[in-house]
């Protein structure tokens, strides 16, 4: 049972953290709520508290929106593709990291320089190799096919486009899934894998039947809270596609930001908005109670 | 181990760190080429300057001889200065409030009136949504291209990793060291600073300097909230290719800046790296 908490330390406890909360968080959630039952656009020439109540219009609007079933259908493609590849990029190299070697270590470190990298850097950089000029087509591409690789312009087109985008997570986000992956794999007990190798199991059946199954708690925890990241995505879109072209490359929270900042539409931003974090808070309310509550971990 | 399958593994190995490693060299390469050699197509400057990271630190003269004079990108001393002003001051709030919080919910099952659950939540939904509340919420008390403003979201965004962190850590101390403290006479609140804190203050440095790794990257918020005045590092970053031209050259020696202070500090807490990822599931 906990004891009573000391009055001075509960206010500590809970005061600082509420009225920060309060500040910056609750405050804009009563304001996304109250906006998203409005019309109000800034170019109505009156403030926000003063908008009339339109009832349900803007969440009758977004089932006849394409865009933004086009934008929530491409952002869940991309976290499926980007966290299946990480997932298995990450495991096969957690795998062959396992044996013992020399400059293991460095190699590790090496590995997860990405994820310490700003997130704009790393659109930026994707965003600069995928050019016209830069070095895939000119390079790479034009070592593979020939002169036909000028032609093709990534960042011109739609589906390329967006493939760059989900490179540009895959590079980032692939040391994530290692490292955990990594941690998992090497904290399976020697002794078992060399009981299985005695009674002669092969190294596929020992990575089946003893390693994959004693880490399966925590690739579930990796997947999905990758796939919680992933579903974010806009600096990667923001810097290398703009959306673009038209807006084919949209993400959920790029289509937001572009409702909000560029079309000034911030009631049917809201409403969207307020969609989406009651769809996401049911999500992540049963990933925390079969993961952290159960002790998945 | 067979032959075949050593040399399968160092092949692959290899495959994946030149996959790694390319896209960094050749950025660092374009930040050294002059500007008739940014759209050129081989790999390394065969006339290597220091124009680009030139103008990074000012000279609009120098900007005008090398691209004809279209360019208007600014200096980037003061975008460093504002973020690390707001990525700093969050950073310490946020670690502050954090051990306070996270000390309650260790101690006294005190996690407030929200509960742990909806400071995980806060962190977990996309940073879009809250884009068109906070920023009717700003313009209308005046935060915007305020450094107050982006810190008290910055450090309320954060908030979440430094009470899991820490909790994880007070967790691992016993209860009875401050009751044993409280015996000899102090009140709980001075046994949780003079014995709790100091046996967490390294908990304390990681959890500041992952938050920092972590703030220091935000941009969609940066992007929507600042103009003039309080404009971050990546936004600055996305300044010199659109409106003012396309200075690819300093773009590329400004993205390679902006990544040594992230790297510095990513890998002094390499080990701790995951551990705040998962906010505090996973130890490595």
């Amino acid at each position: 049972m906990a004891a009573k908490p000391h009055r001075s330390i509960n206010l500590l406890a809970n005061l600082p953290l509420n009225i920060l909360l309060y500040a910056v968080l609750i405050i804009p959630l009563a304001i996304m709520i109250y906006l998203s039952f409005t019309d109000w656009n800034p170019a109505k020439g009156y403030d926000w508290w003063q908008a009339q109540f339109t009832g349900i219009n803007n969440f009758v609007r977004m089932f006849g929106d394409a865009r933004l079933g086009a934008a929530l259908g491409r952002t869940i493609v991309f976290v499926f593709i980007v966290v299946a590849i990480e997932f298995l990029l990450g495991l096969g190299l957690a795998y062959l990291l396992l044996a013992e070697f020399p400059g293991k270590r460095g190699i590790i470190s090496l590995i997860i320089y990405p994820l310490m990298l700003p997130w704009v850097v790393v659109g930026m950089v994707f965003y600069l190799l995928f050019q016209d000029f830069g070095p895939v087509v000119n390079i790479f591409l034009k070592a593979i096919i020939g002169e036909a690789a000028t032609k093709i312009h990534f960042l011109l087109n739609p589906t390329l486009g967006f493939t760059v985008i989900m490179l540009a997570d895959i590079w980032q986000w692939t040391p994530f899934m290692f490292l955990i992956l990594y941690a998992g794999l090497s904290a399976v007990p020697k002794r078992l894998i060399e009981a299985a190798q005695v009674l002669g199991a092969s190294s596929r059946t020992i990575f089946w039947r003893i390693q994959f199954p004693l880490i399966r708690p925590l690739a579930m925890i990796a997947i999905a809270l990758r796939s919680l990241e992933a579903f974010k995505v806009f600096d990667a879109v923001y810097m290398i596609t703009g959306g673009g072209p038209g807006s084919t490359t949209e993400t959920i929270s790029f289509y937001i930001y572009m409702l909000a900042v560029r079309y000034y539409d911030m009631a049917y931003a809201s409403a969207i908005s307020l969609m989406l974090l009651i769809a996401l808070a049911i999500v992540i309310r049963l990933f925390v109670k079969y993961t952290i509550e159960k002790g998945g971990a | 181990m067979s032959m075949v399958s050593k040399i399968l593994r160092v092949a692959a190995l290899a495959i994946f760190m030149a996959w790694l490693i390319i896209p960094i060299t050749w950025t660092i390469s374009l930040s050294f080429k002059p500007y008739l050699e940014w759209r050129a197509a081989h790999f390394w400057p065969k006339d290597p300057t220091l124009l680009n990271y030139k103008i990074l630190f000012y000279y609009e003269r120098e900007i005008t001889i090398t691209t004809g004079g279209t360019a208007l990108t600014k200096p980037m001393i003061p975008p460093l200065i504002n973020t690390l002003i707001v990525v700093g001051v969050s950073t310490v709030i946020a670690v502050i409030i954090g051990f306070f919080t996270a000390y309650g919910a260790s101690r006294y099952n005190s996690p407030g009136p929200f509960g742990l659950y909806f400071t995980l939540l806060t962190r977990m939904v996309p940073p879009a949504t809250f884009v068109t509340p906070v920023l009717v919420y700003y313009r209308t008390i005046g935060f915007i291209d305020s450094h107050l403003g982006l810190i008290l979201l910055y450090a309320a965004a954060t908030v979440t990793y430094s009470i899991w962190i820490l909790k994880g850590f007070i967790d691992q101390i016993p209860r009875e060291w401050e009751e044993a403290a409280v015996l000899e006479g102090l009140s709980p609140l001075r046994a949780m600073v003079r014995v709790t804190l100091p046996l967490v203050k390294s908990a304390l440095v990681v959890s500041g300097l992952f938050i920092f790794l972590m703030n220091y990257s935000e941009f969609l918020f940066a992007l929507v909230l600042t103009t003039m005045k309080a404009v971050t590092l990546p936004v600055h970053l996305t300044t010199y290719v659109g409106a003012a031209g396309a200075l690819y050259g300093a773009q590329a020696a400004c993205g390679i800046i902006a990544s040594i202070p992230p790297l510095i500090i990513g890998y002094v807490i390499q080990r701790h790296l995951i551990t705040g990822l998962t906010f505090g599931m996973v130890r490595a």
